[in-house]
């Protein structure tokens, strides 16, 4: 991650950041997702990106729905922006491959986004989330993160292969 | 004849009053409890409590393809043994239904 993520991370966000930052994290993987679902070669890694659409999807509506209700306005940030840089190199990469090149691009950058994300939640979001209800939607989205990372670690296991 | 009847329906109606309807609560990515185990004849529900859809699938043996945040599905257990199943979406996610 860029040095502008790592130091705005030690800074310590604020709830509207906090929002900002989880609704820009799973919009990139939705976006990443519905390229790959199409371009997957394998019903495998297809089926990844299905789920990554579906499950982010629902975590996005989750959050907006919270912020709705809290009053809460996603305020942009310097970690939003440093994500969106990363996935706009991603996404140009992935629309220049194609085969299994694209495969391993796909699950590479999954593997290590989610692992990010995860190390993001522990790190900063969970211990610097001011309101509770949006903590606790942190804390109860984490176990999703880390399944997608098994799954997509798995995959590149396989791919490995 | 016709005791023998009577007989042996009581015996039915006993045996379907005892079966138990048993719960499993998908949450935070796992199915609580992980191992259940219930006689022939009970009834499993599986209920969703996570943001997103989950199955409850063991191959050849059920499959409640996709169940919605929020929602449920229920399975009657007529065929005893072990069943290893998982969630089709989240590989991760491995229970275990033992009907004796």
């Amino acid at each position: 991650m860029s040095s502008a993520f790592a130091a705005h991370v030690a800074a310590g966000p604020t709830d509207p950041e906090i929002a900002h930052i989880v609704v820009t994290a799973n919009t990139i993987d939705i976006n990443a997702g519905k390229v790959a679902e199409k371009k997957g070669t394998t019903k495998e890694v297809r089926a990844f990106a299905e789920r990554m659409v579906t499950d982010h999807s629902a975590v996005n509506k989750q959050a907006g729905d919270l912020a709705k209700k809290l009053g809460v306005t996603p305020m942009d940030n310097d970690t939003s922006k440093s994500l969106m840089k990363g996935a706009d190199e991603n996404m140009k990469k992935l629309k220049e491959l194609s085969g299994k090149a694209f495969d391993k691009q796909y699950v590479d950058h999954e593997v290590a986004y989610h692992e990010a994300v995860l190390n993001a939640i522990d790190k900063t979001l969970i211990p610097s989330a001011h309101n509770a209800e949006l903590k606790a939607l942190i804390e109860k989205v984490r176990p999703a993160i880390a399944a997608h990372l098994e799954h997509a670690k798995g995959m590149q296991a396989s791919m490995m292969k | 004849m016709k005791s023998l009847l009577v007989l042996w329906s009581a015996i039915f109606f006993l045996s379907s009053s005892y079966a138990k309807e048993h719960m499993v609560v998908i949450e935070s990515m796992k199915f609580e409890p992980k191992e259940l185990t219930v006689k022939k004849g009970d009834t499993i529900t599986w209920i969703n409590k996570d943001f997103f859809p989950h199955t409850a699938t063991s191959l050849k043996n059920f499959n409640s393809k996709g169940i919605p945040a929020g929602k449920s599905w229920t399975y009657k257990a007529n065929t005893v043994g072990q069943f290893p199943y998982k969630c089709l979406f989240h590989p991760p996610m491995k229970a275990t239904l033992i009907v004796e």
